[in-house]
């Protein structure tokens, strides 16, 4: 599943159930990340956490074309972020670490990407949590 | 010579530290007070336990590393360690005391007999893996040197867990060998359960946490060999961070024991903590305890 259409499933709040997370690995339910990602979003990466610091905080919130292309960002991903198109950037090699430091400075939270994520609304996500499952790997049962 | 006395193993999330800054604030938000109230007792054992030196195994979210450089074992030297800013500002909490001298033995006999290449670091900011729980056992300012080792937990390929295993070894011959008096203490902290991207966003095994928490005292091996994949499908994939526990638990003597554990879910992350004690210690500690009463 894209990123795209994986964001267009979201379903509008508290019309289903929120279905049981399951144990596979897999997209779009985890991304693992991996060397190949790290290696896909460094520059993204990179400008993600040049947001640690409060004056870079403020030069992107003034500018952030400009300031996306100082740091090599490509037009590609410049889009998922003015989109905050979240699951979109983490596709893109994004670390989930480094992407809440742009919804941080954009007054977002963890919550509007898992949100994102998983194809609904904050609200719908913070009422289904916690999300409880009962399986124990073999080596613990 | 030092002597390693005791361990801890706490979970980490950042929504633990901003709690504790609003619950000191206007009172605990009822799903956070059982933490609050779960790790009074740990604060209380600790302030007896009378460490010299702490020893904090962590993970870096990054907010100090980034990919430029981001190292698989890195341990932190120096006369003090900042808080990171993690993109909302720092927290109102002043810097952490460093012990360089201490620093500097670890990392000398790590790397020359434990064959630990790591990752030296003069400037080390720390973030939610150690701020978060900090105020929970301790309050500021703090007195007691901490020696931070990061963990990559972040990026594939991660360290196996009897590496970590190892290194929790190797940590404890390279206390044994520094000759001071110093008592110390090994903190391990990684959040439980718990998965913060994707659709599995929220989930939540606390039997996973729960016997994770009752088995590690006495049952380091089992726990270690169950791929750390495992702990991923079953518990989220920041639920790899348990195996930063093994650290602590192979640091301490096959004597040691649980004096403490306590388990809750506030959120999105199994908060637990889990305090041992090795038996000559402990009872040292219960000898001054009546000699008080």
């Amino acid at each position: 599943m894209t990123a795209d259409n994986h964001a267009a499933a979201g379903a509008p709040g508290g019309q289903a159930a929120v279905p049981a997370p399951g144990f596979d690995l897999e997209w779009p339910g985890t991304l693992v990340y991996s060397p190949r990602l790290a290696l896909k979003g460094h520059a993204l990466n990179k400008f993600a956490l040049s947001l640690r610091r409060p004056e870079n905080r403020q030069a992107f919130l003034e500018g952030p074309l400009a300031y996306m292309d100082a740091f090599g960002v490509s037009a590609h991903d410049q889009a998922l972020v003015q989109a905050r198109d979240w699951s979109g950037l983490l596709l893109a090699g994004g670390h989930l670490q480094a992407i809440l430091k742009v919804a941080a400075t954009i007054g977002q939270s963890l919550w509007h990407i898992g949100a994102h994520n998983a194809g609904m609304d904050v609200q719908t996500l913070q009422r289904a949590c916690p999300r409880v499952v009962a399986g124990l790997p073999g080596g613990m049962r | 010579m030092a002597a390693i006395i005791g361990g801890i193993g706490i979970a980490h999330t950042p929504s633990m530290g901003m709690e504790y800054d609003r619950g000191m604030r206007q009172g605990f938000d009822p799903r956070w007070a059982p933490w609050y109230e779960g790790t009074r007792p740990v604060r209380q054992w600790l302030a007896e336990m009378r460490p010299t030196q702490l020893v904090v195994v962590y993970n870096d979210h990054l907010n100090h590393f980034d990919f430029d450089a981001y190292p698989t074992l890195a341990l932190g030297v120096g006369h003090s360690f900042r808080q990171a800013d993690e993109g909302w500002g720092r927290r109102p909490f002043p810097d952490m005391p460093g012990a360089p001298e201490f620093g500097m033995h670890l990392a000398t006999h790590l790397v020359r007999h434990g064959e630990f290449d790591l990752t030296v670091c003069q400037d080390l900011a720390l973030d939610h893996g150690v701020y978060s729980w900090f105020p929970y056992l301790a309050d500021a300012p703090w007195d007691v040197p901490v020696t931070p080792i990061a963990v990559n937990m972040i990026r594939q390929p991660l360290p196996t867990s009897s590496r970590l295993v190892k290194l929790g070894r190797a940590l404890r011959r390279a206390v044994q060998d520094w000759e001071t008096d110093d008592r110390v203490l090994v903190v391990s902290t990684g959040g439980m359960s718990h998965q913060i991207s994707g659709a599995r966003f929220g989930i939540s095994n606390q039997t996973l946490d729960r016997y994770f928490l009752a088995t590690l005292p006495q049952g380091l091996d089992a726990l270690a060999a169950i791929p750390q994949e495992d702990y991923m499908r079953f518990g989220g994939t920041e639920a790899a961070e348990l195996a930063l526990w093994f650290v602590m638990r192979a640091a301490l003597s096959g004597q040691a024991r649980a004096v403490y554990d306590y388990y809750t879910f506030p959120q999105i992350t199994g908060c637990g903590v889990l305090a041992m004690a090795e038996p000559s210690i402990e009872s040292s500690t219960e000898s001054a305890r009546k000699e008080t009463a």
